[in-house]
């Protein structure tokens, strides 16, 4: 649908991008992640045309786009910019007729996308008294206008609590659009909700694939968490460093042993030399979190 | 949809905006108060009091059109399109299957039909004392009426320039008051200045011309070919070389009108393909 070819971008002496190759498949939900500044808003700015690459390029439909391309395709994608400060003096209702006025859609169809996020009850008050969640909703439907294939939305979740990101993704859903490139810094939230995920740090892609093709690549190390017995003696530490563990510390009543992915079998299976004092055994594998770090 | 209608939606859109904000009421109040102030007190300077000394009213109402005007559409104006990239709309509408031809074509024209109606309803609440009691011929009335429109465009058409150029609306403020400032005061002291020092002897021509380099000039010219009763002298215009037709000076008005917006949309096209409006 959209690739970008060893895209850069530089603001003078900043390099926003660094040679950028990736591909907006049609159908997927692809998350872009990473860390204020690591170049997600610029990747999207590009991706609609807003920005040029100083280098690289961009190809529509396998084509460089000309002005009528990014037209047709402006006709099929929805936009959800970040921080977006509607006009606060006009209702929610005159806010999407407004913005459909300009994609030359009826009020029917406003009304309909106020029913789908759910602001009709609320659609003839003013802005001003709207919740985050109401203004994100309407910056839903702003962008469901006119019925999209795409959306295309820069920190959708920013300030949403854990419950208006699940209404979010619902919503999102519910909209029945078929492609999603989001950007967001929550990957925990967002990652296992999308298809691929691109990890971006400094203007480059760190990682990028599906989260079980991520996780299968991760290298960080699993931590074992051992509550001692009461009766445990001060060997437990040494032992689990014999069986392999690159750290060994105290954290919150537990010895936490950090143990390679390759070794964790060995290092299981070696405690059971010292089972008598060990009260408890957790294991915690690395997460989407995890992998985050690990490319920042 | 067609372009027309896009440009109808974002002009009726900046329109309404300024209606409910109360901007086009209260200036008209201000021109209404102004006015009636003029039709009380205009011909004061001329020793006339209340309702009588038509032609000094009708000076004093061009003055107040070539000061206050300017500065109400250059107010207006400066933070047309900063305002709309700062609260991130602007992409969003950037983002649209429109071009940005028709989103600056709709903006200006919905900021020159909110300046349009502020300054009819002003002159016409006051129209009636003014053309009734003070005397004020009613088509010379129209004709300022007219050629305050015309001015207050240019200006606007500037403010537009001034705001794309300062790229932050404080900025954009202090420039355009600037402007005034240049445009109604200092451009005229400094020909005046030049007459000075050159003895009365510039060329008609080129004195003529350096007139037309000011759209409040412009304005005070027409004014005083076709609005005869307010030939009072006042101001530099009065000793503008009298050859220049009115057609000519109608016509350098409405470039001052073209001229600045079409630099305008030039420079915001510009931005908006180097991503630099901010």
């Amino acid at each position: 649908m959209i690739r970008l070819e060893a895209v850069s971008k530089r603001y003078g002496e900043q390099v926003a991008l660094r040679s950028i190759d990736l591909e907006v498949r049609q159908g997927e939900w692809l998350g872009l992640f990473g860390h204020n500044g690591s170049g997600k808003s610029t990747l999207l700015r590009i991706l609609l045309g807003l920005t040029r690459p100083t280098t690289g390029r961009l190809l529509i439909d396998g084509e460089p786009p000309s002005a009528a391309a990014w037209r047709h395709l402006r006709e099929r994608i929805g936009f959800m910019p970040e921080r977006i400060a509607f006009y606060d003096h006009l209702t929610g209702r005159e806010i999407l007729a407004y913005f459909g006025r300009l994609r030359g859609v009826d009020e029917q169809r406003v009304a309909e996308v106020l029913e789908q996020v759910g602001l009709t009850a609320a659609a003839d008050r003013r802005l001003g008294g709207y919740s985050k969640g109401m203004r994100q909703r309407l910056n839903l439907g702003q962008a469901l206008l006119g019925d999209p294939e795409m959306i295309l939305a820069d920190e959708p979740i920013e300030g949403l609590d854990p419950q208006g990101v699940h209404a979010f993704f619902d919503l999102l859903h519910a909209g029945r659009v078929e492609t999603v490139v989001m950007s967001s810094h929550r990957l925990v939230e967002c990652g296992p909700r999308v298809d691929r995920i691109c990890v971006l740090n400094q203007g480059a892609v760190r990682a990028l694939g599906s989260m079980e093709e991520l996780s299968r690549d991760l290298q960080s190390p699993v931590r074992v968490h051992i509550y001692p017995t009461e009766s445990a003696n001060g060997s437990l530490q040494s032992t689990l460093t014999e069986l392999g563990a690159t750290a060994v510390a105290m954290h919150q009543g537990a010895w936490v042993a950090e143990v390679e992915q390759a070794q964790k079998v060995a290092f299981l299976a070696g405690l059971t030399r010292c089972q008598a004092q060990i009260r408890q055994l957790h294991i915690e594998e690395p997460n989407l979190e995890e992998l985050y770090f690990e490319h920042e | 949809m067609n372009t027309s209608d896009v440009v109808l939606a974002i002009a009726r859109k900046e329109l309404t905006d300024r209606l409910r904000n109360r901007w086009v009421w209260t200036v008209s109040a201000l021109l209404f108060l102004c006015t009636v102030v003029i039709a009380l007190f205009g011909a004061a300077p001329v020793g006339v009091v209340g309702g009588k000394g038509a032609g000094a009213a009708m000076a004093s109402l061009m003055n107040l059109v070539a000061y206050l005007v300017p500065l109400i559409a250059l107010i207006l104006g400066c933070g047309a399109i900063i305002d709309e990239k700062q609260r991130h709309t602007l992409d969003l509408i950037l983002v649209y299957p429109l071009s940005s031809r028709a989103y600056f074509a709709g903006t200006f024209l919905g900021f020159a039909l909110a300046l349009a109606i502020a300054v009819v309803v002003g002159f016409a609440l006051s129209g009636p004392l003014l053309v009734l009691w003070v005397g004020v011929s009613a088509i010379e009335y129209l004709i300022l009426t007219f050629l305050a429109l015309l001015l207050g465009t240019a200006f606007l058409a500037l403010s537009f320039l001034v705001s794309l150029l300062s790229r932050e609306r404080g900025r954009a403020i202090a420039s355009s008051v600037f402007l005034w400032i240049f445009a109604v005061f200092v451009f005229d002291l400094i020909l005046v200045g030049i007459l000075v020092a050159s003895g009365g002897k510039v060329p008609a021509t080129l004195f003529g011309t350096l007139l037309l380099a000011n759209p409040a000039d412009c304005f005070r010219l027409l004014c005083f070919q076709w609005i005869g009763s307010a030939a009072t002298p006042l101001g530099l215009a009065s000793v503008a070389p009298s050859k220049l037709p009115a057609g000519l000076l109608l016509a350098v008005l409405g470039l001052w009108v073209v001229v600045p917006a079409g630099a305008s949309y030039a420079l915001f096209q510009r931005r908006v393909d180097r991503d630099a409006l901010v």
